[in-house]
């Protein structure tokens, strides 16, 4: 049996040579001084009076349109897979309900899963500056987590709307610890082999999967009300949840980076509750040891300050979300507004056809991106993220929609024909950053003329917002796939009136 | 394990939306990045993929049995000791949310069973929860990501897979760890950025589950995929109490993952050729294609390469500090007469340097267990370092905190943080002015100096004797005995969940 360890070493005596330096102890700090600590402060210290009106507004414009693109993405393929798998490994649980399925409750973290994986299924979903998509990651954790809660101590509109909030506040100060995150993470240049990289869109990991893990935390331990301990710890636990790969970005598995992050954040809370504990210098920078900055090259943290002091102005009233008006990736809404300016041109602004016969050459001048440069998509996950394809699509038929990227559509010979016309350009002074970027569509006749379009910033865009009308509008083609309209319109109402809400239960129970 | 339902496949037809697209003429160099041309093909995924679906009985080698039996058997011994810890405990309430059909076994639980996934999540940390568990070169901890996820599997399935299947599979999950760490010469040193485990980990957990479902080629190709999207988990949280759900989270996330190729989810197919697929968990990244099984070229890593098993619940690294600490007490008790710690005056120690091992005053039992000081500290008090010298009450002894004082570390030069190559020495200085210096270059239990079956037996019968009962004991080290004719692996789980009442009852309540 062995207790104790033998002694096998026989002694040496060692010169008292020179040695080097002795590895540095730990700087002690105090535990409060940590950036680790001050996130855990402020997800606990924060408070619904702190919501501005400007991020009340925004923030349930986001929530509607997160609904919508969720309850649309519940009639795809890997939503089906995804939902089927958890019902199979696991059984029913009438707890958290799921997006566009009558009936069907799952086990929170489940039902966050699915609902994750329902939003981002078709790439439909919001995007913010630095490049993520916050509300999916965040929305259904905190659901499933309100469907968790007892009837009778159900969070309040207002309540749940901070917890969103704090989720979605939390991304951005994570995003901005980096200047990778401001064009995307970038990896560290290849071997000289490969070409230049511009900075931009070789992304390491998908940023969703890194930020969007600790969003989840963070807004379920706000509604969980965890003391700034277990927030903390809640973040750490999510840490080692969090960072996928981008290669599976553009294949069918990129909508369970969504789908994991609100599941994982949530679990990493709940389990944080339970008194789980990790590390509480994950945020912090500590030499030789890789925390959150495990998954960026360079990175600087900032600790938050606490609300109690002088208030909180969150991220999201300096910067607004872009919102997509058709499912593919944000990059794609510059090519197709230019594209479809040029459609008009062809068709002379009455409806008409655009005949590949009468194009010879289709020039993109566009951001250099690997991600969204696809010459023939094969797969629907592909066309999304295709300037060539969106653009021609556009071209075609003046705009690109849901339908647009069915296998109708997506095999039509026109198209082909037109996408084996496409040349790309990648201009200097056209960075892949969403703040900076264009698209132009150049496209030269049979007869010699040539057409021109270009959109320095599509309508979505944070900078040209869509309407309310526009956004109603979206969700009321979003929802009503799954949806009577009487119920959608209710909907509508519900998330309008969320901050005056007694009781979410009332936003729970429209959405079934 | 009763009313198994059918694990059937579902299949949604091929993706919808796919279409072979013929291009007539030659690939449009002008549209393809050179890195595009370059990667096209290596075709390394595809090699993994292949080799996961090829390999079979007939390749396992008398060697290579040996040793995973070996692995198999500490790792379950380790295992049940693990269920009685605080991290294993709030990891099973959490679990026992959820609800599901199918059930599988919680090692040293008569009661309690688990969603397939969520067993292999508990199952996997109770291994790791006392850093008790194997250690491979490249550094990982192989075997805990791997054999809770199969053994969880196995117990859902329909039909039981024999004892060699699961062996099979067990190495399968091993050899394709080992492949991975290979591609890369970061991943030789001792980490600095991902735990290791949670990053070829739940790749060997979804090669191991895709083997066992007996998925093709592709689908085995896509597990890895779909794991290679829930690898990698930051340095930072060991020596905290999460560390060990970086092994659960390996094995049940990797056994999800096999389970998703099988529904026909697909990720990206070339995600091991690719810089930003699998290498962005590396800064250098050199992937290289799996041998052809069919070739008899095939060589298993682990019958060139040994694991390490522990002989103290505690980051490798420690056994070297310990072992020489050992030997210098014992040259002071032989050379000064009537010798006392209080004669201490320094403690120098010579080690490699690694951050997250050096820990001077630890407050934790996580970072005690990660501690060069705290480990050398120990063995100078007490002339043994064991399973109990982690307690609060240990830790916190006021002539412990005395002599940790006195420690000094240094990181010599030629000292390589690499556990194929360091070393440690203990120098203790006495106030009367004698030195005495103790060198470990290989502990025992080091791949180098391998455990005694006698010994490694003896390790599994105290670990598992804290849990079960001598039935339960007895029958797990005979069925991993003699797992290559074991018909039907369900009679593992029984052994497993034999628990002596008391011993249950004690600790229900933690």
């Amino acid at each position: 049996m062995i207790s104790t360890l033998q002694r096998t070493i026989r002694p040496v005596w060692a010169s008292r040579g020179l040695h080097n330096s002795a590895v540095e102890a730990l700087k002690y700090q105090a535990p409060g001084d940590t950036v680790t600590a001050s996130y855990g402060k402020f997800i606990s210290e924060i408070k619904p009076q702190h919501l501005s009106s400007v991020v009340l507004h925004r923030s349930k414009r986001m929530v509607l349109d997160s609904i919508g693109v969720g309850m649309i993405g519940s009639t795809t393929d890997v939503f089906e897979l995804a939902l089927q798998h958890c019902q199979h490994m696991y059984a029913p649980d009438d707890i958290s309900s799921v997006y566009g399925r009558t009936g069907t409750r799952l086990s929170p973290t489940l039902a966050a899963f699915v609902n994750g994986v329902a939003t981002h299924s078709m790439d439909f979903d919001d995007t913010w500056h630095p490049a993520t998509h916050p509300s999916g990651a965040v929305l259904p954790a905190v659901l499933a987590l309100s469907d968790m809660m007892p009837a009778s101590n159900k969070p309040s509109g207002l309540d749940f709307l901070l917890a969103f909030n704090v989720g979605i506040e939390i991304q951005g100060r994570l995003m901005r610890f980096s200047n990778e995150a401001h064009s995307i993470p970038k990896r560290r240049a290849p071997p000289s082999l490969f070409l230049i990289l511009s900075v931009f869109f070789i992304a390491r990991f998908h940023p969703p999967s890194v930020v969007g893990t600790m969003g989840s935390a963070a807004a379920c331990a706000r509604l969980l009300s965890l003391d700034h301990s277990k927030c903390s710890h809640a973040l750490a636990i999510a840490a080692s949840l969090s960072g996928a790969p981008m290669a599976n970005a553009a294949t069918q598995s990129k909508p369970l980076h969504i789908g994991n992050a609100s599941r994982l954040g949530l679990e990493a809370a709940l389990l944080a509750s339970r008194g789980l504990e990790a590390s509480p210098l994950v945020l912090d920078a500590v030499a030789g040891v890789a925390g959150f900055n495990a998954f960026y090259e360079d990175y600087v943290p900032q600790p938050l300050e606490s609300p109690n002091k002088n208030g909180h102005m969150f991220l999201l009233e300096e910067q607004d979300i872009g919102f997509k008006r058709f499912p593919a990736h944000l990059g794609m809404h510059w090519v197709a507004d230019a594209a479809s300016s040029v459609h008009k041109l062809l068709v002379g602004f009455g409806p008409g056809t655009v005949s590949p016969a009468q194009v010879k050459d289709i020039l993109l001048r566009v951001p250099k991106s690997k991600y969204i440069n696809r010459p023939f998509p094969e797969s629907e996950h592909e066309a999304r993220h295709s300037f060539q394809f969106n653009a021609c699509s556009a071209l075609l038929d003046g705009e690109v929609t849901v339908q647009s990227f069915t296998p109708a559509a997506m095999t039509r010979p026109d198209l082909s024909a037109l996408l084996s016309r496409v040349r790309m350009e990648h201009p200097q002074d056209n960075p892949a950053n969403f703040n900076l970027m264009y698209g132009e569509v150049q496209v030269t006749l049979v007869g010699g003329d040539i057409l021109k379009g270009r959109c320095d910033t599509f309508y979505g865009h944070w900078r040209h917002p869509l309407t309310n009308e526009s956004l109603k509008k979206k969700f009321r083609n979003n929802a009503g796939a799954v949806l009577p309209s009487a119920k959608v319109e209710s909907l509508i109402d519900v998330v309008e009136e969320l901050d005056r809400l007694g009781d979410c239960k009332e936003l729970l129970s429209e959405l079934q | 394990m009763v009313g198994f339902s059918v694990l059937s496949l579902w299949k949604f037809g091929s993706p919808a939306f796919r279409r072979r697209v013929t291009y007539k003429s030659v690939l449009r160099l002008d549209v393809l990045s050179l890195e595009d041309i370059t990667m096209l093909r290596k075709g390394i995924t595809e090699s993994f993929g292949g080799a996961i679906h090829a390999l079979n009985t007939t390749q396992l080698t008398d060697g290579v049995i040996h040793r995973s039996k070996r692995m198999m058997l500490d790792t379950l011994g380790v295992g049940l000791l693990g269920t009685r810890t605080a991290v294993f405990n709030k990891a099973l309430k959490y679990s026992q949310m959820f609800t599901s059909d199918e059930r599988s076994s919680v090692w040293g639980k008569s009661q309690t069973t688990l969603p397939p996934h969520y067993a292999a999540f508990v199952n996997g940390i109770a291994v790791h929860s006392m850093d008790f568990d194997d250690t491979w070169h490249p550094a990982t901890h192989p075997s805990g990501a791997v054999l809770p996820a199969l053994l969880a599997l196995a117990d859902a399935l329909d039909r039981p897979p024999s004892g060699l299947d699961l062996l099979l599979a067990f190495n399968v999950g091993i050899e394709v760890q080992g492949r991975l760490m290979r591609f890369s010469r970061e991943a030789y040193n001792i980490p600095e950025r991902f735990h290791p485990p949670s990053v070829v980990g739940v790749m060997g957990s979804a090669a191991a589950s895709a083997k066992l479902l007996g998925l093709s080629p592709a689908q085995c190709s896509h597990a890895l995929a779909i794991a290679a999207s829930s690898a990698g988990a930051p340095l930072a949280n060991t020596a905290t109490q999460t560390k060990p759900l970086h092994i659960g989270n390996a094995a049940r996330r990797g056994l999800e993952a096999a389970q998703l190729a099988q529904l026909g989810l697909e990720g990206n197919p070339n995600i091991l050729d690719l810089d930003r697929g699998f290498g962005v968990y590396y800064k250098d990244y050199s992937p290289s294609a799996m041998t052809d099984c069919a070739s008899g070229d095939f060589r298993w890593i682990l019958e060139d390469q040994d694991v390490a098993f522990k002989r103290i619940p505690a980051h490798l690294g420690m056994h070297w500090v310990v072992d020489a600490a050992l030997a210098a007490r014992a040259e002071l008790a032989n050379e000064v007469r009537n010798f006392d710690l209080s004669q201490i005056r320094r403690v120098t120690l010579r080690v490699p340097p690694s951050k997250y091992i050096d820990c001077p005053f630890p407050a934790t039992e996580h970072q005690a267990r990660h501690s060069f000081q705290f480990n050398a500290c120990s063995a100078l008090l007490d002339d043994k370092v064991t399973v109990s010298s982690y307690s609060e009450a240990q830790i916190n002894r006021p002539a412990l905190r005395e002599l940790l004082s006195k420690v000094k570390v240094e990181t010599p030069k030629a000292n390589q943080p690499n556990f194929d190559k360091m070393y440690c020495e203990v120098e203790v200085e006495t106030h009367q002015g004698q030195s005495h210096v103790a060198r470990c270059d290989t502990f025992y239990g080091h791949w180098r100096k391998p455990l005694s079956q006698e010994d490694l037996v003896g390790k599994f019968s105290v670990n598992a004797s804290s849990v079960l009962c001598t039935e339960g004991v007895e029958g797990v080290m005979e069925v991993i005995g003699n797992i290559e004719r074991v018909r039907e692996s369900s009679v593992l789980g029984l052994y497993l969940t034999m628990t002596s009442s008391q011993q249950e009852q004690l600790y229900s309540s933690m």
